[in-house]
C-alpha cells in the first residue's frame, strides 16, 4: 500500500498567488493536521489533494484506492434522508447498510430524517458516516470540529478516532485549532506567509492513546504553542 | 386564518363573481351577454348535438402532445446551453430571435411548409413554448451545485446515479415554473392554431359560434375549458409541486 506524496509548486486565482510550495509525505496510515489561519488555503489544498481542483502547478500521488472528503459543509443532497444519502453512493452499500451505520453514531432516530431537518452537528456526523462507508484510502477532513457546540465537539472528536482507526485511511485534516489537531493527528504542518508555504512540520510526541488524555494535549500545547499563545477561537478542548 | 375559513375565501369570490355576471346579464342585452341559466342550456345543447366532449377531448390531445414535445425539447436545449459557455454564445441569439417571434408568425409559417394538418398544428405550438422552456431551463441549469458537483465526482457517482439525485431534484423546480408558465401559454395558443387550420377543437367551435354570433356557447366551451385547465393544475402540478419539495424545512 502506498502513501500520499503532495509536490506542489504554486496556486493561483488569476492574479492571486494563494499556494506557494508545498510539498509533504504521508506514510500508509500516517495522519496529518494542516493549520493554519482561516483564508490561507487549506481548503484549495484538500481541494488539490482530492483531484477537484487541477488548476495547480505541481504533482500529487495518491495512494491506491477510494478517496472520501468530509467537506468543511456537509454537502449532504437535501432532497434525500440522512441513510439514502449514504446509500446512493457507490460502493457504500445499501439502505439497511446505511442506517446501521448511521445507528452506530447515535443517528438511529434520525436516518429516515431529511438533512435540512436536524441539526449541523448530525449532518457533519452523516457527512462522515459516508466517507466512513466507501472505506477510503485516503480520508480528507476539512475542518470536521468548527462551529459545533463544546459537547457535540467532545463526540465527534471521538468519532473521528473512531473513523480513522475502523478504515486505517492515510489522512489529512485542515484545521485551525491547535488542541484539536494534537488531539487527533501523528503529525502536524503549519500553513503560513502569502502564498502560503509550509512554515513547520513536527511530528507529534503524543501515541494514539496518549492524545485521548487532554492534559498531555495541554502540555504539548504549551511547548510548542505557548509563546504565541493568542488564538482566537482556540482552546475548544479546555 | 385557520385553513377551513381559508378554503372558504376562494368559494365565496367565485360566488360573488357570478353574482356579478347574473346582474349585468339582467340588465344587458340577452344576445351580447347571456346569464348563466342560458350558458348552461347552450351547454347541454352541444353536448348533445355538437360533440362538445369531442371537441375538448381532441384540443386537450393537441395541447398534451404539444406541452410534451416542447418541455423536452426546450428542456435539453436549456440544460445544454446552461451547462456549456461556448453553446451559450454561439446560440442564445437564436433563443432570444424564438422568444420573440410572434406566435401567429410561427402558426402561419407551420401551415405554409407543412400543410394543413395535425403536425404542422402540434409542432407550430411547441415552437412557441420551446424558448420559454428553454429559457427557464437555462437558469436552473446555471444555477446547479458546484459543491454538489465536487461531492458526486470524489465519491464516484456514475452518470446515471448523478442525473437521478443530484441533477434532476436541483432542476424540479424549474421545471415546474417551466410546466406553469408553458401550460398557460399553450392553451392560449392551441385555440389559435384550432381557429386558423383545423376543423375541430374548441378553437375552431369558438370561431363557428363567432361567426353565428352565439354568445352563450362561446362562453359554454370558455367555462368548460377553464374548469379543465384547473383541475390539471390541482390535480397534477400542484400535487407533483408539493411531492418534489416535501424535503423541505
Ligand atoms: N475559486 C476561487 N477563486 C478565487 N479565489 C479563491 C477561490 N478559492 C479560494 N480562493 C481564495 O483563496 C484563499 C484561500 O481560501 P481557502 O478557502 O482555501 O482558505 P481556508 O484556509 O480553507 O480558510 P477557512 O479556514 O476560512 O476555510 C482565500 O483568500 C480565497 O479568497
Ligand atoms: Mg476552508
Amino acid at each position: 500500500m502506498s502513501g500520499l506524496r503532495v509536490a506542489i509548486r504554486g496556486r493561483s486565482f488569476g492574479d492571486k498567488s494563494v499556494l506557494g510550495e508545498i510539498g509533504f509525505d504521508l506514510e500508509p496510515g500516517e495522519r496529518l493536521a494542516l493549520l493554519g489561519p482561516s483564508g490561507i488555503g487549506k481548503s484549495t489544498l484538500l481541494g488539490i489533494i482530492a483531484g477537484t481542483d487541477t488548476g495547480f502547478e505541481g504533482t500529487v500521488t495518491r495512494p491506491d484506492g477510494r478517496i472520501a472528503v468530509v467537506f468543511q459543509t456537509p454537502r449532504l443532497l437535501p432532497w434525500r434522508t440522512l441513510a439514502e444519502n449514504i446509500a446512493v453512493v457507490p460502493g457504500a452499500g445499501d439502505l439497511d447498510r446505511a442506517r446501521s451505520l448511521l445507528a452506530e453514531v447515535g443517528l438511529g432516530e434520525a436516518c429516515d430524517m431529511h438533512p435540512e431537518r436536524v441539526s449541523l452537528g448530525m449532518q457533519r456526523r452523516a457527512a462522515l458516516v459516508r466517507a466512513l462507508a466507501v472505506d477510503p484510502a485516503l480520508l480528507l477532513l476539512d475542518e470536521p470540529l468548527v462551529s459545533l457546540d463544546p459537547q457535540s465537539v467532545g463526540a465527534m472528536r471521538d468519532l473521528l478516532t473512531f473513523a480513522m482507526d475502523r478504515t486505517g485511511a492515510t489522512v489529512v485534516m485542515a484545521t485551525h485549532d491547535r488542541r484539536e489537531a494534537l488531539a487527533l493527528t501523528d503529525r502536524i504542518v503549519e500553513l503560513g506567509g502569502t502564498p502560503a508555504r509550509l512554515v513547520s512540520d513536527r511530528k507529534s510526541p503524543l501515541g494514539r492513546d496518549a492524545r485521548r488524555d487532554p492534559r498531555q494535549v495541554d502540555d504539548v500545547y504549551r511547548e510548542w504553542f505557548e509563546p504565541d499563545s493568542f488564538e482566537p477561537g482556540g482552546g475548544a478542548a479546555a | 386564518m385557520g385553513t377551513s375559513t381559508r378554503g372558504i375565501w376562494p368559494a365565496l369570490s367565485l360566488l360573488a363573481l357570478v353574482a356579478i355576471w347574473v346582474g349585468a346579464a339582467a340588465v344587458a342585452d340577452a344576445e351580447k351577454l347571456p346569464g348563466p341559466v342560458d350558458v348552461w342550456r347552450a351547454l347541454l345543447a352541444q353536448v348533445e348535438t355538437s360533440g362538445y366532449f369531442f371537441h375538448l377531448g381532441i384540443t386537450l390531445a393537441r395541447v398534451a402532445a404539444a406541452f410534451l414535445i416542447a418541455m423536452a425539447i426546450g428542456s435539453a436545449i436549456g440544460i445544454a446551453l446552461g451547462v456549456s459557455d461556448v453553446a451559450n454564445r454561439v446560440f442564445s441569439g437564436w433563443l432570444l430571435l424564438f422568444l420573440n417571434l410572434p406566435a401567429l408568425v410561427t402558426i402561419i409559417l407551420c401551415y405554409v411548409w407543412f400543410g394543413l394538418n395535425e403536425a404542422a398544428a402540434v409542432t407550430a405550438v411547441a415552437i412557441n413554448k420551446i424558448p420559454n422552456v428553454a429559457v427557464t431551463l437555462r437558469e436552473g441549469a446555471r444555477a446547479l451545485s458546484k459543491d454538489l458537483a465536487e461531492m458526486a465526482a470524489i465519491y464516484r457517482f456514475d452518470f446515471s446515479t448523478r442525473l437521478r439525485h443530484v441533477i434532476l431534484p436541483q432542476l424540479a423546480p424549474f421545471f415546474a415554473v417551466a410546466a406553469r408558465n408553458g401550460l398557460a401559454l399553450v392553451w392560449k395558443i392551441v385555440l389559435v392554431v384550432e381557429l386558423l387550420g383545423r376543423s375541430n377543437g374548441v378553437g375552431y367551435q369558438l370561431y363557428l359560434y363567432f361567426q353565428q354570433w352565439d354568445v352563450a356557447t362561446i362562453l359554454a366551451y370558455a367555462l368548460g375549458f377553464i374548469v379543465i385547465v384547473q383541475a390539471i393544475e390541482l390535480a397534477i402540478l400542484a400535487r407533483w409541486e408539493r411531492y418534489a419539495n416535501r424535503w423541505r424545512r
